[in-house]
Formats: C-alpha cells, structure tokens, sequence
C-alpha cells in the first residue's frame, strides 16, 4: 500500500527537512532521482538497492568548532569524522518517513560495495548531495562544500515517497577569492599546498573558476586509511625472519593500535587527515560553519 | 580471492597483470581527474566525454580493456595492495596545531628519529638499577632538573639577575637564555644532534660555559678534555667519546688543536664539525658564527629532559687507563639542588671556580650557581694574584679550588691584605687537603669559612664538611655525605668495618655513575656485589659520618707483606723546606716484592738526598719500613687537570 496520492509532496518535505534539521542536519536537499540514475555506474544506481525508489533525500550535518581546526592533526584524527551524526540522522529520517508517510525508506549504505572492495563505495552520497544542491565540488578531491555551511558530512536516505527534486547549487564557493589569489601568485590554492601527501593539483581559469581537479586518491588513502594495514602487518608478520621479529610485527605500538581501533570499532584515521579542509577558508570559515561568526551573524 | 573465486579460478595470468595493472588502477577512481564541474551542471555530455578520467567501476572498465568485471576488480584490488605503504601516517603526527605541510621540512620519521648510533650507545650506558631508580624517583631526589628549565625560570624571575661575570662585562639571566637558545640553534645547524656528544678543550670563559648550557639546551653531550691534552690524548678521547665535533680555542701555546683535527680527519671516523672560538683555519666553522646564528632550532625538536646524559667525562685516571663516564641531569643536577643549601648559595652569590671546567668539580659549582640564580664568575686561567684580583673586583661569595691552587697562593703569599670580605665559603677538592694548609688560609677570612670535599667523576659531591663545622674538621677530615648519598666504609670482602676502622669508602645515591661508556670489565670491577660503588679510597668514618681519607688502595705499597698506604709520608715529605711537590710509587722487588720509591720536585736551587729525606722523615716520627728506598729529584711530576700526581706515569727505573 502506498499512501503517496494523499500526501502533498511540498508539504512532506518540508515536514522532513524540519525533522531532520531538529535531529541534526544543517541543510537538506532532495536530489534529482533521474540525474543520479544517469550518471551513476551501474550496480551504484540507488534503483540498484531499491527498485522502487522515487525520491533521494540528502543531508549533510556539520562541521568543526574553531577550536577542532586549530588542534594536532592526530587529535583532528579522532574527532574530525562526524559521518556517524549524519548516518544516525538519516536512520532516524527513514523511520520518521515510514511513521508519518507509511511509505517505505532506506537509510542508504554509505559503505563500500561488497563486490569490488574498500575503496569503491556502494552509493555514491557525494554525488546524491551534490544533486541535492547541499554542496559542490572542491578543488580538495572534490569533497563537496557549501556557502553557508562550509565543510559537512552527508548521508542519504532513500524513499518510496514522491518528493520534488531540488536544483545543484547555481554557484560553487570553491575556489574562494583568497584562493584564485594564491594560485596565481604561486600555482596552488591551500588545499594543495598542504596536502602532506600532495595528492591535489588543479587549475583555475581565467574567470576564477575550477578549470580542471586532480586527485590522487590512492595515494591520500594511504595517509588516512588503515584498513589496507592490518593485512600488511600480519603479512609483514607472516614473512618475518625469526619469531621475535614476527612478534615485533604484529606487536608494536603502531600496530597494536590497529588492533584496538579494530576491537573497539572506532577510532581516527578512517575517513581524511584534514589537512586540506583545515587550511581551506570556505570550510572553516564560511558564515554558518564558524559557530564563532555565526553567533554573531545571529545576535 | 573476488566473490570466492582464486585467481586461477578468475582465469587471471602473470601476463594480464603485467599488461594491465597500471592501466585499471588509473582507469579506477584511485586517480581522479575532473574537467569543469560538469555534476553541478548536469552537463552529461561533459560527464560521458570525462567519464575515464574521474574513476570508473570495474564494469566500465572491463568493458573497456575487454577484460571481465572480476578480473578487473581481482587485479584492482591487487594494484592497490602492491602500492600500499604502511606508517604513512606517521607523518600526521608532526602536523596541525598550528604547523602545516611543507615539503622542504617534512622528513620521514626514521630520519626525523635522529639519534645515530653512538648516541643511543651512550644512552644504553645509563643503565641504572631500575629499583634505584624507583626509589630516586619516589623520594623526590630526581625531579627532572634541567639546566635549560634552571635558566629560563630564572631569565623568567630575575631576567636582570647576573649571571655570568666575565672580567667588567656582565651577562644577565635573560641574556644568557637568549645566548644559550641562539649557539644552541647554531650547533644544531652545525650539525650536532641530540644524543650526540661534543669535546670540548677550553679555558673557564664564556665560550666555554655558554658551550656547555648550550650542549644541555640542545640536549647534546658535552665531553671535555684537559688543556693539558695534546695528540694522543685528544685522539684517544676523541675516538673512544665518538665525539661528533670538537670546540677548540685557535691556540693553546704552539698548539693548533683545529689544525690537527682536521688533518687527522681519517683516523676520527665520528668527528664532523671543528668550531674555533678564534679565527678557524679552512675546514672549520667559527663559534662566533654559531654564536650569531638567525634560524632557530626546529619547533618540533624534543625538549632534552632529565634523563638524557648530557655529560661524558673522562676520569683523571691518576692510577689506570682513563674511563669514560656518562651523566644525566637527574644525577648531577640532584647532587647540585641539594648541594646548594648545604654550601649556603643563594640567589646573588657570586660563584667562582679555580679549578678547570674541564674537571666535574668546577662544572658542580657552575649548577650550583644556575640553580641558586647566583652568578659564576669566570676565572679563565689561574694564577695567585689572578685569583685574588677577581676575588675582590668580582666580590665572589664561594670560592671552588683544589688544595694546590690555594697553596700556591699561600706560597706567594697572596692573601696577606687581600679583599676577601666578600667571601663565605671556599671549598677545598681534587686532592689530598694538607690540614696545615686549611689552618693557614682559614684567619684570613674574615666572613667565611673552609669546607673540604670529596667528589669523583663517577658521583660528583659525595661528602663535604658544611660551612657550620669547626675549621679543624675541615682540615682533617672530607666531611659527611651529601643529602641522598650513603657511605660505607668497607674491608676486603666487602663487609662494614666498624667505626673508626680503615677501609675502602664506598657509595651509593642519586648522583653515583650507573657504568662506564663502553669498558664492561671497568663496570664490573667498579662496583661492589650488591652494587655499591667502589671509590678505590681509603678512610674511616667517625661516629657523626665523618670520614677521614688516607689514600687510594691502588697506591698501597706491600713491603714484604707490610702494606701502607704512602700518602701521609707524602704530606710529610711535602713539608720539607726543599720540596715542591713529591709522590711515593711502588717499585717491583725481588725480595721484598715492593719497596717505596719517592719523586720529588725541589724548590729553585735546593737540594735533597735519600739520607737527607729519611733523616727528616724519622724526626717526624716515620716508622722505618714507611721510609722510601729510591728518591728521584724531577723538574717536574706528571698531573691531571686538578694538579694531581699521575702516579701511573712515573717510571720508578727511568
Ligand atoms: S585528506 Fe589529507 S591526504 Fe587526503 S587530500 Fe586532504 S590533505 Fe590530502
Ligand atoms: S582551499 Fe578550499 S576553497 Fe580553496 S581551493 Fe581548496 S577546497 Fe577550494
């Protein structure tokens, strides 16, 4: 059963985004379901999971205090990741859905996809927010960032309900005028500059605007990924000289500190340094991203 | 394995991965190319025409190459794997926080861990019993004092304060922080790493100071070695220290120490850097450039902390082989805080040392100063009338000497209406106090008192008299153990002699050695079973721990089964109108297995024969068998830098 043809879709969504804003979100979107099916891969197409999907929803929750972005990158590390907010939003909006709509939802999988391993996610949520016109993509390995809301986490919920579509963002803020500056004076914008694996480069043409993003993902996965780790220290394990250098290789701090992040589930470098967001201006400094600015915006 | 399948079941060959690896893992989204911003645009011609170069699932791509989707995923995943690099992360460590990337200053971490090997050698030499340990730490002895924290706390509390007085120029604690900070950052671009260790040949003047603050700052290691020193001196130490560089002044007489360093490159494998403070021959670098230096050490160079050896000093060696022995703060800086209560310095004092720098006595009294936030006031070369002079021009309130360097002043009769008001303290150490000697230099100080002192290289201040005690203790005796140290007085076997008894004085403590650098037999034998230190000094101790010194063990001579100990014949033969100096050494002897040899240096234009010595000595009341069997007249007796006899020098048949 389906209760679609009673429901004014502009009165659900905005009874929607008003849910997920109380849980959390910043900024909702709803994105264009043909677009996404366009351009998605097949197997990564939200009709893939969800045959009869009529509407994706995207949401995106922020963000850092001032603070976070002035701490030691190894502590960024631990509390930089705010994915799960965003996840435990979306989880709630598909209930929220379900409840109020009687419609079916999905909070949509933002891992990776079974078949092909880590490093290809099963949706695409940047692509589903990007659509959503919640952010745009930056010169930073097109993380996606918004005007208002600088830097955010996204994740998408995945309905049955019928719900107008929102337009992509009509301008990108990246790069920012502070940025077109550097790059003409010395051919990177921050982002790229400090990159500590220097995975960016880029250009900018001659009207400021994104000319062309290069992002060497291999390599910035390797800097702040450690899943690809634990196989290499038991393999390093498996192929030491001698049992005391086997136990050096499964043992040592490092090491060791895998296995806790493994045993308890948690813990830094498994999503980005943040580096490149820590330096750019839109991130941490857009009017609604800096609690510090937006306090006085709203006084 | 990709969905449960081996490769061989994939069908997947060397050939293919060969031929395809690199292309599939660019193909891939591991590489990611974006033109414009075709999305936000829903530009999907632009999309379609790009779609290769912003990553594509293994479908597209093994549709692509004409491989299948597994075979692309299986040979993928196997690309990555190949390329992954463990501890990249690392670098993340050393980021944020106000400190970004830059590509010319981020090193790997093993090369950012700079410790080569000879330091983390000479940190292995710290080696100390982990229950000492414990309970110098649960006792509040060491409490991570550094000459760096000493003296930015006090350019912090009295930046104004002096702190070194150098002849008219004064240098104030503030300054010293900014100098110290400065040659620190000099050596460090100079090439001198923590952990390193770094000779030093200098006089007692600034360089020579501010290069020791500088080392400590640095968290390097500073090895000094006697003016004395010439060629095969300065290479033996050179090379058993692995110094990594060397501070010389330009000239010591005709000696050009830069010169031969540098010309004797090849048989110096750890030395890298020669600094004079003077102008440098070719190949060196002049301290005054280090000392001017703009750039600053790097921020994230670790701060040297208590444990860190920051001293590797070569015992005097009067009667074997030299050692090496390495020091931490924890030891010397705990023996100086706890000493400078005892000494009575405080803030103000003016401290001046006679004794070398090169020598651990005169470098306890320098800690002392720097914790008290007194001054040190240089004395760069002693002469009598040097010492007086700068006494009175510098008001120096203590006064660290050997027994020789007062004597010489009593022999010039320097003290006869000098400016000593300002003076409350002049400790006595090095050698064997003569008691008359304290009983002749005591009246002429009107405000202070003497103290003695016994100390080694291997613990610093073991015992001193206090400035309360009568001067005839202080005459008599090297006083009692200073706070935290435990003295014993030990017979052969190594059991407690009751008081009173003649023994070896051995000690253990906060500040006591944990071995020597690289000499394991030396260790062993220094040590007693349960880990007392073996002074190799023989003495008593009264019933208040006083203890009383009669000579070194090594120096016993075993006339025929008889054995003595010569050193109070020695002082006696000293007080002979004709004699300078003497020292008595065992000479090998069919019969008697030993007999006494004496080596005496005469005063200008006397003269003294065996039966003339021995004729005195039995009026002073000398036991026959004591008497020496050999007399040696020499202009002059090899000495350390304390002006000790080397009695391992003198050749009783040459
Ligand atoms: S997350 Fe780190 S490694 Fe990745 S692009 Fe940003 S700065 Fe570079
Ligand atoms: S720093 Fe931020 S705004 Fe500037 S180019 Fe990079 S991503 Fe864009």
């Amino acid at each position: 059963m389906s209760g679609t043809t009673e429901i004014d879709p502009a009165a659900a969504k905005a009874e929607i985004i008003a849910y997920a804003k109380k849980r959390g979100a910043l900024v909702v979107g709803v994105a264009d379901l043909a677009a996404i099916e366009r351009i998605a891969p097949p197997g990564h197409r939200p009709s893939d999971i969800m045959p009869r999907v009529k509407s994706v929803i995207a949401l995106g929750v922020g963000g850092q205090t001032q603070g976070a972005w002035s701490v030691p990158a190894k502590a960024m590390a631990y509390f930089g990741s705010t994915e799960t907010r965003a996840y435990s939003c979306a989880y709630g909006l598909s209930f929220f859905i379900e409840n109020r709509f009687q419609t079916p939802s999905i909070y949509c999988p933002p891992d990776m996809d079974n078949e092909a391993g880590p490093r290809v996610p099963m949706q695409s949520l940047k692509l589903h927010a990007e659509l959503a016109g919640i952010g745009a993509r930056s010169l930073a390995g097109d993380i996606l960032l918004h005007p208002e809301f600088g830097y955010m986490y996204f994740a998408s919920v995945f309905t049955e309900l019928e719900l107008p579509a929102d337009a992509p963002l009509a301008e990108n803020p990246c790069p920012a005028p502070s940025c077109v500056d550097m790059y003409r004076k010395v051919g990177q914008t921050p982002c790229m500059k400090f990159c500590p694996v220097q995975c960016l480069s880029g250009r900018i043409d001659d009207a400021g605007r994104q000319a062309e993003m290069h992002y060497d993902m291999a390599a910035c996965a390797e800097m702040t990924q450690q899943y690809e780790a634990v196989p290499a220290v038991i393999a390093a394990a498996l192929a030491a000289e001698d049992a005391a250098a086997r136990t050096d290789a499964l043992f040592d701090p490092d090491n060791k500190m895998l296995w806790y992040k493994m045993s308890v589930g948690s813990g830094g470098l498994l999503a980005q340094c943040f580096e490149c967001m820590r330096v750019c201006p839109i991130a941490t400094r857009a009017p609604q991203a800096d609690p510090i600015r937006r306090s006085k915006l709203g006084s | 394995m990709t969905q449960g399948l081996s490769r061989r079941q994939l069908g997947i060959t060397d050939a293919m991965i060969d031929a395809y690896g690199e292309t599939i893992f660019r193909l891939s989204n591991n590489h990611q190319i974006r033109r414009g911003d075709p999305v936000r645009d829903k530009d999907f011609a632009a999309i379609d025409a790009h779609r290769h170069e912003l990553g594509m699932s293994d479908a597209e791509i093994a549709a692509r190459i004409g491989l299948l989707s597994a075979q692309v995923t299986f040979i993928r995943n196997l690309e990555e794997r190949r390329r992954f690099r463990t501890g990249h992360y690392h670098m993340l460590n050393r980021l944020g926080g106000g400190r970004r990337f830059r590509a010319d200053r981020m090193t790997p971490f093993q090369d950012h861990f700079r410790y080569s090997e000879a330091a983390l050698g000479l940190r292995a030499a710290l080696a100390f019993d982990p229950e000492r340990v414990r309970c110098y730490v649960e006792r509040g002895l060491w409490r991570s004092d550094t000459l760096r924290g000493w003296i930015e706390r006090h350019a912090r509390e009295r930046p104004d304060a002096p702190a070194i007085i150098d002849g008219g120029r004064v240098i104030t604690y503030a300054a010293l922080g900014r100098r110290v900070a400065t040659l620190a950052a000099g050596l460090y671009h100079a090439g001198v790493r923590p952990g390193e260790v770094v000779a030093v040949q200098l006089l007692n003047t600034v360089e020579h100071l501010e290069g020791f603050l500088a080392l400590s700052w640095l968290g390097a290691v500073m090895s000094t070695l006697y003016m004395t020193f010439r060629e095969a001196d300065l290479a033996a130490q050179l090379t058993h220290s692995r110094a990594c560089a060397l501070i010389v002044p330009e000239a010591i007489g005709e000696f050009r120490p830069a010169e031969w360093a540098l010309a004797h490159r090849g048989e110096l494998p750890h030395l890298r850097t020669v600094i004079v403070v003077g102008a440098p021959p070719a190949g060196a670098i002049a301290h005054d450039a280090l000392a001017a230096e703009a750039r600053p050490l790097p921020d994230d160079l670790p701060v040297p902390s208590a444990a860190d050896p920051f001293l590797l000093l070569y015992t005097s060696g009067t009667t074997s082989a030299p050692k090496g022995v390495p020091l931490n703060s924890h030891q010397m800086l705990t023996n100086a805080r706890l000493g400078i209560v005892e000494h009575d310095i405080r803030a103000g004092d003016v401290v001046l040392s006679a004794a070398p720098f090169g020598h651990l006595y005169a470098l306890y009294s320098v800690q002392m100063a720097l914790c008290a936030g007194a001054a040190v006031l240089l004395l760069p070369r002693f002469t009598p009338p040097d010492l007086v002079k700068t006494i009175a021009a510098g008001r120096a309130s203590h006064v660290f000497a050997g027994p020789a360097h007062l004597a010489a002043c009593q022999a010039a009769n320097s003290f006869a209406g000098a400016d000593l008001a300002s003076l409350r303290l002049i400790v006595l150490s090095g050698s064997v106090v003569p008691p008359d000697l304290v009983r002749a230099v005591g009246p002429h100080l009107r405000n202070g008192t003497i103290s003695q002192l016994w100390g080694m290289t291997e613990l610093q201040a073991g015992l001193y008299t206090r400035p309360g005690d009568p001067l005839e203790r202080a005459a008599t005796s090297a006083g009692r153990a200073s706070p935290g140290t435990e003295v014993r007085i030990a017979d052969e076997n190594g059991r407690a002699v009751p008081t009173g008894g003649d023994g070896e004085l051995q000690v253990r403590g906060p500040s006591v050695f944990a071995g020597y650098y690289d000499n394991p037999a030396a260790t062993a034998a220094a040590f007693a079973a349960d880990g007392w230190f073996r002074s190799g000094d023989i003495g008593s101790m009264d019933s208040s721990g006083n203890v009383t010194l009669s000579g070194r063990i090594k120096d016993v001579i075993n006339r025929g089964g008889v054995k003595y100990n010569p050193q109070e014949v020695e002082l006696l033969i000293e007080r002979h109108p004709a004699v300078v100096q003497c020292a008595i050494v065992p000479v090998a002897d069919a019969r008697m297995g030993e007999r006494a040899c004496c080596f005496a240096v005469l005063k200008p234009g006397a003269a003294l024969d065996l039966e003339g010595l021995c004729a005195f000595l039995t009026t002073q009341g000398v036991a026959k068998y004591k008497l020496p069997e050999q007399l040696k007249i020499r202009a002059e007796l090899p000495l350390t830098a304390t002006r000790k006899v080397i009695k391992s020098r003198l050749a009783p048949s040459a």
